[in-house]
């Protein structure tokens, strides 16, 4: 991913008032968490599974904060419980940022990546989690903004998958 | 020592504390010992000390309080290495530890009634504070003592199996009855609004 593309995503979740991020670190969009260190306005909390990743963004956004989770789609797995259960079930708004692994626009797809890529999406709609596949960086801000938006509105997770010019 | 007893003397200590239960003998007994509107009752396994641990880092000035299970623990292993770097200082975990799979109705064991030590996988962990209580006279000075200080606690309790929460009525609130109750009431009392339940 270019520098520009991960300094704009970043100031992007700031701009959407992206306060808290939780993380495990994947390979795609790892340049956005020194950027994201720095940024005072955002506290950034490492994991050691996706799973409590999504628990402690809900708990973060029960208390006042409006938390964002970034993860590998790997985690989509992994986190797949928590997500129904805290995200869903409780009703609690997070934005997942999620590097697309071996979707059909990952850029570094392989045979390694394309199995997780494949089941992605089904995943998703199976928990009944809405997502945007963000491929560039035209209107990335305002892609941001309409994400957390339709969080808060639905008081749900919400997903952004970053594949493209994301995983150059 | 019975968790019932325990929280029985926790309950009596409440005032302004955040209080996330997991599934599901605590939940039932702590909804029938206190109705307070900082209780978070989640409905599953597994979870509580992420929530827990998620508002204390966004209340730091808020004493949370989490009560779990040895079964819901075991669960969410890796929540004790995230608690032991993070190290939240408003945040004390209660563990009641009966060994067995309570809710399943046939109370096979859990690991910790063989070989596994939760307090000691713990304190590997990096949490400081972790300890195993084994009667009520500890609980009341060192669990209930966590109360007031400064520094993440972890305690694991060690109570016999215990079937009076199935005396005990179910609590009957929704789980997103329980939310906005709760979210409210945090937004009353620390002043500002919750954002997601902001403008309609």
């Amino acid at each position: 991913m270019r520098d520009e593309l991960a300094q704009r995503l970043v100031q992007g979740l700031k701009g959407a008032g992206i306060d808290f991020v939780t993380y495990l670190p994947e390979t795609r969009l790892s340049q956005i968490l020194p950027l994201i260190r720095t940024e005072p306005a955002i506290e950034l909390i490492p994991t050691s599974s996706e799973q409590e990743a999504v628990t402690i963004a809900v708990g973060a956004t029960l208390g006042g904060k409006q938390a964002a989770v970034y993860m590998e789609n790997t985690g989509v797995y992994v986190s797949s419980y928590s997500l129904l259960v805290t995200g869903k079930q409780l009703g609690v708004p997070i934005l997942l940022v999620i590097g697309y692994l071996g979707g059909v626009p990952d850029q570094r797809n392989s045979f390694l990546y394309a199995t997780i890529g494949k089941h992605t999406i089904s995943v998703l709609e199976g928990l009944g989690i809405e997502y945007q596949i963000v491929e560039e960086g035209e209107k990335l801000e305002s892609k941001i903004c309409d994400a957390v938006r339709a969080a808060n509105a639905q008081r749900a997770p919400y997903a952004l998958l970053f594949a493209g010019e994301f995983s150059e | 020592m019975i968790r019932h007893s325990c929280l029985e003397l926790l309950a009596a200590k409440m005032t302004d504390q955040l209080v996330v239960t997991s599934q599901s003998g605590q939940r039932i007994e702590w909804s029938h010992l206190s109705k307070h509107e900082g209780n978070l009752l989640l409905g599953m396994m597994g979870c509580a000390i992420g929530v827990a641990t998620g508002l204390a880092l966004a209340l730091p000035h808020r004493k949370v309080i989490a009560l779990d299970s040895d079964g819901s623990v075991l669960l969410s292993l890796f929540n004790l290495a995230t608690l032991g770097n993070l190290r939240p200082k408003n945040l004390v975990v209660y563990v009641f530890d009966n060994g067995v799979y309570s809710g399943s109705r046939i109370s096979y064991p859990t690991a910790t009634a063989g070989n596994t030590d939760l307090a000691a996988m713990a304190r590997g962990a990096g949490i400081l504070n972790a300890r195993t209580i084994s009667d009520i006279a500890e609980f009341k000075t060192k669990g209930i003592g966590a109360l007031t200080s400064n520094e993440l606690g972890f305690f694991v309790c060690k109570v016999e199996e215990s079937l009076l929460h199935r005396e005990i009525p179910r609590p009957n609130t929704d789980l997103a009855e329980n939310k906005y109750r709760f979210v409210r009431y945090l937004e009353r009392t620390e002043g500002k609004a919750i954002l997601f339940v902001g403008r309609g």
